[in-house]
């Protein structure tokens, strides 16, 4: 193994020799300044290799010939290779991605860059506090030069401050030092943990000083003014190596500082990490600059960092695993995102939009996102799961929300931005990227995947990268190149096969709930047989989201359940964005949903209590510290969970999201996106059932969700004029009933929220494909633009007309069974109001569903759909198939429910349904849905041939018959009599559709982002006032931990 | 003696800040780091002076034998050099800056550097 000194010889070697070379030779100083950085590489990759997998022990390294405290000595180990090794890498990619700059500035900033990269490998190697502030003045000096690689001029300000506070820094550190090395007689620092040093007099003064300005190179808030002003103004490749590499050096000073300071400071770590964590989030909201936007996230991830580091008092050996796995995942996405900010030529964020043009950028960009946001299956991911168990387990539950609060609002600016630039306009230049450039990006691009398997191997769980369905949607991003129906054909092969493979395991719930997603999703999936061209970026998100679906069901564990849920949610994410005008929307999904997530991994962390595996089956019989908490475990499940179903209060997200969605993505996202979230309320009250807080019954509560959100879902249905906003409203209202029959917590109220289960994913999906084809030829979904289409279009009317009388309940389709056994069900229930509130929500869904077919398809066709044809073969088929689907299920219900029936006796033994011969009974009555069909298709029959009959000369009415002489409409809807069709409703009823959640939540965010915009004044761009700030800050840790 | 070094290496830092933080111009901001990084030099020399030692230099009057007992800590001021040597660094590449600074404005007064901020 080389010695590690060579890390530190080999750069100032290379430093020298550059020195020597003449002016003129650019090449060859460029090449020995490459050579020189990949020598570190291989040099600290050796000994990671060696550390990892061959088990070697850390290694001393003395010099001057003797030992500590009278001479310096360095450390290589584990964390010193691997942080090493990142810095060597992100000096050598931001070399070669500034070709252009250094050859052109030549030896002289070369020298300089290598300088950098040594005193920043030094800070991590050395093991003496007088070392650590030589290698931190190297930095500093290095810094002021490199900054100005810039082409902006501002940098040349930014330095100077910079300059300004690094040297009221080093005035703190240099005394510490000074003061800490009179109190232990050695420099070493092991020497000084050793001494005890908080022990001696002054010593811990001498330690607080220390500590502080080594923290303030973290750029904690509010010291770092600073900062930001160099992450906006430097080189992006210079930000890269600022942020990836100094921070992670900073870090790792920190921690060994900490080693000096013991206990008593860890608290302070978290503190000061946890406030900037938060607070830098909270202030990059504002942010329209992007490289800014970056450094306030740069910030805040070394912030959560340093809070992870403070709280290895309960994580122990843990906290390698958790503070690498958020490091690396910041250091790689943020040195890649740096690097891409130097390919797009504005500075706003939607300029980003320019990379909509290269597919592999924005894959790259995607990829950065994602590992920042800590999703599935980047290193954060894990992280962050490995964190909030310890966390909870130790009930720091402040901490834990705080953090979880943090990344929501992190994953807020985040997601927005990859809105700009997927959806935006892309500006007409052509994105420049250098082969230079795209290695560097493309390297981090590797490396953030590769660090994701690492970390799931290293995490003692299924390792993400490894299983199948995630594999398999992955894949897609290889096969891009394809035309889509071949990707489509494969899709629908895997899901098929992926079904035929598994379904043994599943039992009859499972069973129900993987039909839906795999076959399912495979009917759904015809419908895309109607897109031409390779539709790329349609697969791989669409994929993810069933591979998500997928693991679900399969999922014991509540790691790979959370996993799971992850993915699914970042798939139909994707898939959501592709709607022409969901920006907005896919936005507010993504929000609820990782909020949703949150509650869940917080509920999960707090079931688990510590335990490496939790399974969801033990949620039923926690163990003792876990008792008491169950009520919250449950609450925060439940609400998690209704953030998918879209429980009312968490709805906002849904009628947008799926409305905007594409024509074959919306039945996906709504017919069987939502029974992700029904399928986790299943598992959640099968094993933990009833909950009681502060004396209230949480199934009950549930039970008033439900009702309201029935209600109020269906009552906004009514009163949109979008068609596909109408079905989506209809979803809400949907899922109100599946929920309200689960809070049932009886036999029947299960059986019927499956019963609806199936139902919604048939009709709905129907539903969604029908309305998706009329829009799709008419190019409009406003109802009242449409009408008379029944003859212009009669397939996409019967999918309409049948799936009208399924939703509606009433006989002879399986809404109607539907009904039948909810009725029986409540007649079981313990609550009767709510029972009132859901009984009003059911003609309401007949109202709605009567303006579909009334406006859409009665009624006088307009001139221009004269011609207009009937929706696409692949958009009609999938439909047909639903409406045989539903005809089956509404003559032979028994084929699914009986054998549900049977195994939900396990849960509710009592209260079952009698299945013998074509009736099925209950202890209320009998339903015989054959008898039913034929006694409907009679009396059906028998009314159309007398209103044919009577119809035969009746007058017709013209469209714009109530339109007065004279009479000015202010707009020309207004005299359409399908335009706000149930207005006495809306002046009856109207009071309870106002958009108050919609107004809650969006105060909610205005708040933040106000709060956000005031707090971001105290930067006010003054060098004085940055070092002002530092000394503040430097009293208030003072005057907050109470002296030292 | 060394209190007092002490308490003057002190009062030179907090006069150093006080005169960074209060004047607007670069170049006096600079002087006045100049002047607390002197008072930290003298801080660090006087936390290794010992009351009765001679300065830490083996020749014919202290041999390496009772070097132990007669000199004082040579490691403080092995330091000082260091920290002088970087501080020449820190000031030169700041007037530098200024120099540069000066140049783009023809001004010097860094409420003017304004431009980059929130």
């Amino acid at each position: 193994m080389v010695s590690a000194l060579y890390l530190i010889a080999a750069a100032l070697a290379a430093a020298f020799l550059l020195g020597l070379l003449k002016e003129q030779w650019r090449g060859a100083a460029y090449a020995v300044t490459l050579a020189a950085l990949a020598f570190m590489i291989w040099v600290s990759a050796g000994w990671l290799w060696a550390f990892a997998l061959e088990g070697a022990a850390p290694v001393e390294i003395f010099t001057a010939g003797a030992e500590p405290p009278f001479a310096i000595n360095l450390r290589m180990g584990l964390a010193e290779a691997a942080l090493t090794l990142l810095i060597n890498l992100t000096g050598l990619l931001s070399a070669l991605y500034l070709k252009d700059a250094l050859s052109r500035l030549g030896r002289r900033a070369l020298a300089v860059l290598l300088i950098a990269i040594m005193a920043l490998c030094g800070i991590v190697l050395t093991r003496d506090v007088f070392n650590l502030f030589v290698f931190f003045e190297l930095i500093v000096i290095a810094t002021g030069g490199l900054v100005l690689l810039s082409d902006d001029d501002h940098a040349l300000a930014a330095g100077f401050k910079y300059l300004i506070v690094s040297q009221v820094i080093s005035v703190f550190l240099l005394v510490g030092i000074i003061f800490a090395y009179h109190a232990t007689g050695t420099l070493n620092i092991d020497g000084m943990a050793g001494a005890s040093l908080g022990l001696k007099t002054g010593g811990a003064l001498a330690f607080f000083l220390m500590f502080i300005a080594v923290v303030a190179e973290l750029k904690p808030f509010p010291a770092n003014g600073w900062a930001l002003d160099i992450y906006e103004s430097a080189h992006p490749a210079f930000s890269a190596i600022f942020s990836a590499a100094t921070g992670a050096a900073a870090l790792y000073a920190v921690d060994k500082l900490l080693l000096i300071g013991g206990a008593d400071w860890l608290p302070v770590a978290t503190g000061i990490g946890l406030v900037t964590f938060v607070a830098a989030n909270i202030l990059a909201l504002p942010q329209t600059n992007d490289r800014r936007l970056l450094g306030y996230s740069s910030i805040a991830q070394t912030g959560l960092v340093l809070a992870v580091l403070g709280q290895r008092d309960i994580l122990g050996d843990a906290t390698p695993y958790i503070a690498f796995g958020l490091l690396a995942s910041h250091a790689v996405a943020k040195a890649g995102l740096y690097w891409l900010s130097g390919l797009v030529a504005g500075r706003a964020l939607a300029d980003w939009a320019a990379l909509r043009n290269r597919p592999l950028l924005l894959f790259a960009f995607v990829t950065f996102i994602c590992m920042l946001a800590g999703l599935p299956p980047f290193p954060g991911f894990y992280a962050k799961w490995e964190l909030a168990r310890f966390l909870a387990a130790e009930g720091r539950l402040a901490l834990l929300a705080l953090i979880l609060f943090g990344a929501l609002v992190e994953a807020g600016y985040l997601f927005r931005w990859l809105g700009y630039l997927i959806k935006r306009e892309a500006p007409a230049a052509e994105t420049a990227c250098t082969p230079h450039q795209a290695t560097a990006v493309f390297a981090a691009v590797i490396a953030g995947w590769a660090l994701g398997f690492v970390w799931g191997d290293l995490s003692g769980r299924n390792n993400l990268l490894l299983v199948l369905p995630l594999l398999f949607a992955l894949a897609f991003l290889l096969l891009e190149w394809l035309p889509a129906w071949t990707k489509n054909t494969l899709a629908i092969a895997g899901m098929v096969g992926w079904f035929v493979l598994t379904w043994t395991e599943y039992d009859p719930l499972r069973l129900i709930f993987a039909v839906i997603f795999l076959i399912g999703g495979a009917i759904t999936l015809l419908a895309s047989y109607a897109a031409h061209g390779r539709r790329i970026g349609f697969y791989p998100s669409a994929m993810l989201m069933y591979a998500g679906m997928a693991m679900l069901i399969r999922a014991t564990d509540s790691f790979d359940f959370f996993a799971a849920w992850e993915l699914l949610t970042v798939g139909s994410y994707f898939l959501i964005l592709r709607g022409k005008h969901s920006e907005p929307h896919a936005l507010s999904y993504i929000l609820f949903s990782l909020g949703g997530a949150f509650l869940i991994l917080a509920g999960f962390a707090l079931a688990a209590q510590g335990a490496p595996h939790f399974d969801i089956a033990s949620l039923g019989q926690l163990g003792q510290p876990a008792q008491p908490l169950a009520p919250w475990i449950f609450l925060l499940l439940a609400i998690g969970f209704m953030t998918k179903t879209a429980a009312i209060g968490v709805h906002i997200w849904l009628p947008g999201a799926h409305a905007e969605a594409e024509t074959d993505v919306s039945p996906m996202v709504s017919g069987i996106l939502l029974k992700a979230g029904l399928f986790g309320l299943f598992l959640l009250l099968m094993t933990m059932g009833r909950q009681r807080l502060y004396g209230i019954e949480l199934t009950h509560a549930l039970l008033w969700i439900a009702a309201l959100t029935a209600l109020l879902g269906n009552l906004m249905a009514i009163f949109q004029e979008d068609a596909k906003r109408l079905l989506a409203y209809s979803s809400i209202g949907q899922m109100g009933y599946a929920l309200f029959g689960l809070a049932l917590m009886n036999h029947l109220g299960w059986l019927m929220a499956l019963m609806f289960v199936i139902n919604h994913y048939i009709y709905k999906a129907m539903l969604f494909l029908s309305i998706g084809g009329v829009a799709k030829r008419t190019g409009t979904r406003e109802m009242y633009r449409m009408g008379g289409l029944i003859r212009m279009m009669p397939l996409s009317f019967i999918p309409v007309l049948i799936g009208i009388i399924a939703v509606s309940g009433v006989p002879p389709l399986s809404g109607f069974g539907g009904r039948w056994i909810f009725y029986n069900a409540i007649m079981t229930a313990e609550l009767r109001l709510p029972l009132v509130v859901i009984f009003l929500a059911g003609p309401i869904a007949f109202l709605y569903l009567f303006r579909l077919i009334h406006t859409i398809f009665l009624g006088q066709l307009k001139d221009e759909f004269r011609r207009v044809r009937e929706a696409p073969f692949w958009i009609v088929l999938p439909q047909m198939i639903y409406v045989v689907l539903l005809l089956v299920f509404a003559v032979v219900p028994g084929l699914a429910l009986r054998h549900v029936d049977a195994y939900l006796n396990r849960f509710f033994p009592e209260g079952g349904l009698g299945w013998t011969g074509p009736a099925i009974t209950s202890s209320y009555g009998y339903w015989n849905p054959i008898a039913i069909m034929i006694v409907v298709g009679v009396i059906f029959a028998t009314l159309l041939a007398w209103l044919l009959f009577v119809n035969r000369r009746a007058q017709k009415v013209r469209q714009f018959n109530i339109v007065f002489a004279a009479e000015r409409p202010f707009r020309p809807e207004t005299t359409h009599y399908a335009w706000n069709f149930f207005a006495p409703y809306r002046k009856a009823m109207g009071f309870l559709v106002q958009p108050f959640v919609t107004r809650f939540w969006e105060t909610l965010t205005d708040l933040l982002h106000t709060a956000g915009d005031l707090a971001r004044r105290l930067y006010d761009g003054n060098g004085q006032s940055y070092a002002f700030h530092f000394l503040a800050f430097v009293v208030a840790v003072f005057l907050l931990r109470g002296g030292v | 003696m060394a209190h007092l070094a002490m308490a003057t290496g002190f009062l030179l830092i907090l006069v150093g800040f006080y005169g960074a933080l209060t004047n607007r111009n670069i170049l006096r901001m600079i002087v006045a780091f100049s002047i607390a990084d002197t008072g930290v030099n003298i801080v660090i020399v006087a936390v290794g002076y010992m009351r009765g030692r001679s300065a830490p230099i083996l020749d014919s009057t202290v041999s390496a034998a009772d070097a132990l007992a007669r000199i004082i800590d040579p490691v403080p001021q092995a330091l000082v050099l260091t920290a002088i040597v970087i501080g020449v660094g820190v000031t030169a590449l700041m007037l530098a800056y200024a120099y540069k600074l000066y140049e783009k404005k023809r001004s010097l007064d860094i409420a003017k550097f304004t431009e980059l901020k929130w």
